[in-house]
């Protein structure tokens, strides 16, 4: 039997232990079965849980290969240290099994059930208090409709005239140039018209509302789920859904059709620019065009779609923000679901008018 | 008289939050191995003494040495260094929420050592096991002090760590901080209001009011104290 011994240094602890195990390991690796290696503690005053743990470790590791090492000298201080930290110590949890495919099959078809259960139940309460509050105005927050209709109308007025404005000019070009070999450039005016009108405005409008006052309303009341704003108002027998949801529903009702008629104006405009500038189309003549194809029915069309977006937006917003998990990190998911959701079904409500009201 | 070198000192410390000072003239020693409990009424500046002793603070003036460092003017490399021998237990625990409570106590083994994954993988089932999670002290403030203790800190701060806890918990918490500090032989700064933690773990008393430090000695002393304001703190 070959004997070999490391002598440790006084030290062995977060900082020195990298070295020493290696050199362990590595004396570990070049021995045979049944040779010993002898750990001398002789001059170790002081060791921490990271010593303790890589020595045991490395002991258990030599063990299993057949190679055996022993402690030596090893201090009264130093024992009592070791013993605090032994890996005998360190409880195994219980091992959860795993949920068969069904299992977890069934448990999200449930929640999603859940889900779509809980968000057509509070659209059949916003509707229902949407109506009731109207002829009894305690029910809501005091001066709450004018502050929304401000938030969610006024101040997102900047970015929404931008945005259209830019996209009509950009369509606009993109069009004429292909339409431009054939002569045919004067026709953006009518299809920057109708586009404008019965798809991008409030489609444009409804994206950046949800993005802007939609993630905005979640994490409100998010943040007052999470603060127990809403178990408070509940525990003074006042609803919140009258209370706060139905004043942002009435603000986003007001401003949206207002907010998508300048969007669409603006969107018109920026194509008229462009059918200026570059296809030489008068704004006189431009403004014909668009008038000569635009009818009551896109009107309705626009408002219909409007009112649509407008309650998809308040109804996912105040879903996410009331069913908000627990603590900051919780508002932040509900926000970003509540955003990406309320577009996906803007698209999707988007789609289906489209069929309805054309085909 | 203790003889004994501070192995932190502050010495005439103003600090405060907008140049407005919560701290008025704060000097304070505290020793090895000794738990020292911060307290006073709400307001009276405890958290911020704590957060200028983390250096997480910086006072308006005066002088704090921690572990023979001046915190006050250290630079971020030794601040980072010197962190290594310190814990801090937050109040309400401010773990990573997106990472599991494992994942928490591995993050100052990964950033501070050279260690292997699967020694760091042990040491922080072994800091969970002494914190006895998966047992009866499953709770937040357990889980943060497996964290705090991943680097066996020298000394150990806890911001309210009893908080809202029920009387078996916090006691139970009490009981953790104090076989920690029979096994790591760390030092303890604890802030707290908790009259029956005080009782349970404190070695040494600072009493803090509007931001004057109005007694600093044993508990056995504070208890017999005939300061009026020390003597209804622990009346009431």
């Amino acid at each position: 039997m070959n004997d070999r011994t490391i002598q440790l240094p006084d030290k062995v602890n977060i900082d020195t232990i990298p070295g020493i195990y290696d050199r362990i390991k590595g004396m570990v690796r070049r021995s045979s079965d049944s040779e010993r290696i002898t750990i001398d503690f002789g001059e170790v005053n002081h060791i921490d849980s990271a010593g303790v743990v890589a020595l045991e470790k490395v002991q258990r590791d030599a063990g299993d290969k057949g190679v055996e090492i022993i402690f030596e000298n090893i201090s009264p201080m130093v024992e009592k240290t070791m013993q605090s930290f032994s890996s005998k110590l360190i409880e195994s949890p219980p091992k959860k099994s795993r949920p068969h495919i069904l299992e977890y099959l069934g448990e999200y078809t449930y929640k999603y059930w859940v889900t779509f259960r809980d968000f057509i139940l509070l659209l059949a309460n916003i509707s229902y208090f949407g109506f009731v509050s109207f002829f009894h105005p305690k029910l809501r927050r005091k001066g709450e409709v004018i502050r929304q209709s401000n938030f969610i109308g006024v101040t997102a007025l900047p970015i929404i005239v931008l945005v259209n404005f830019l996209i009509g000019l950009v369509l606009a070009l993109q069009v004429g140039i292909q339409m431009r070999p054939f002569g045919a450039e004067i026709f953006v005016a009518q299809l920057i018209g109708f586009a404008m009108i019965a798809e991008l405005g409030p489609l444009l409008t409804a994206i950046m509302l949800a993005g802007r006052s939609g993630s905005s309303i979640a994490a409100e009341i998010g943040a007052m789920n999470v603060s127990e704003e809403i178990d408070a108002l509940r525990s003074m027998g006042i609803d919140p859904v009258p209370y706060l949801i139905v004043p942002k529903l009435y603000a986003i009702l007001i401003t949206m059709p207002l907010l998508v008629a300048i969007a669409t104006f603006f969107g018109i405009f920026g194509g008229a620019v462009i059918g200026y500038s570059v296809f030489q189309i008068e704004f006189t003549v431009f403004y014909n065009e668009v008038v000569f194809i635009l009818r009551y029915y896109e009107i309705m069309t626009a408002l219909v779609k409007s009112i649509v977006f407008a309650t998809i937006i308040i109804v996912v917003a105040s879903y996410y923000g009331l069913h908000v998990e627990e603590g900051a990190e919780g508002v932040g998911r509900a926000t970003t679901r509540s955003v990406v959701v309320a577009i996906f079904l803007v698209i999707v409500a988007d789609s289906l008018l489209g069929l309805l009201f054309y085909l | 008289m203790h003889m004994a070198k501070p192995i932190i000192t502050a010495k005439n410390l103003f600090a405060g939050y907008n140049e407005e000072n919560i701290l008025d003239d704060v000097s304070i020693d505290i020793f090895e191995n000794e738990i020292t409990v911060i307290l006073g009424v709400s307001g009276c500046g405890k958290t911020t003494l704590l957060k200028n002793l983390i250096g997480l603070m910086k006072p308006s003036s005066g002088s704090i040495e921690v572990l023979d460092h001046d915190i006050v003017y250290i630079d971020e490399g030794e601040y980072n260094q010197l962190m290594r021998r310190i814990g801090v237990l937050f109040q309400g625990g401010a773990l990573l929420n997106s990472i599991p409570i494992s994942h928490n106590v591995a993050i100052p083994l990964e950033q501070h050592t050279d260690l292997p994954d699967y020694i760091i993988d042990e040491i922080v089932r072994l800091k969970l096991s002494l914190v006895g999670l998966g047992h009866a002290y499953d709770y937040l403030p357990a889980q943060a002090l497996a964290r705090a203790i991943a680097l066996d800190p020298a000394v150990l701060f806890a911001d309210e760590p009893t908080a809202g806890l029920d009387p078996v918990t916090a006691s139970s918490l009490d009981n953790l901080l104090l076989s920690l500090r029979e096994q790591l032989g760390m030092t303890l700064i604890i802030v707290t209001h908790e009259l029956s933690s005080i009782r349970r773990v404190a070695d040494k008393i600072i009493y803090l009011d509007k931001g004057k430090v109005l007694f600093s000695g044993k508990l056995d002393e504070a208890l017999e104290s005939d300061i009026p304001e020390l003597q209804k703190f622990f009346t009431v």
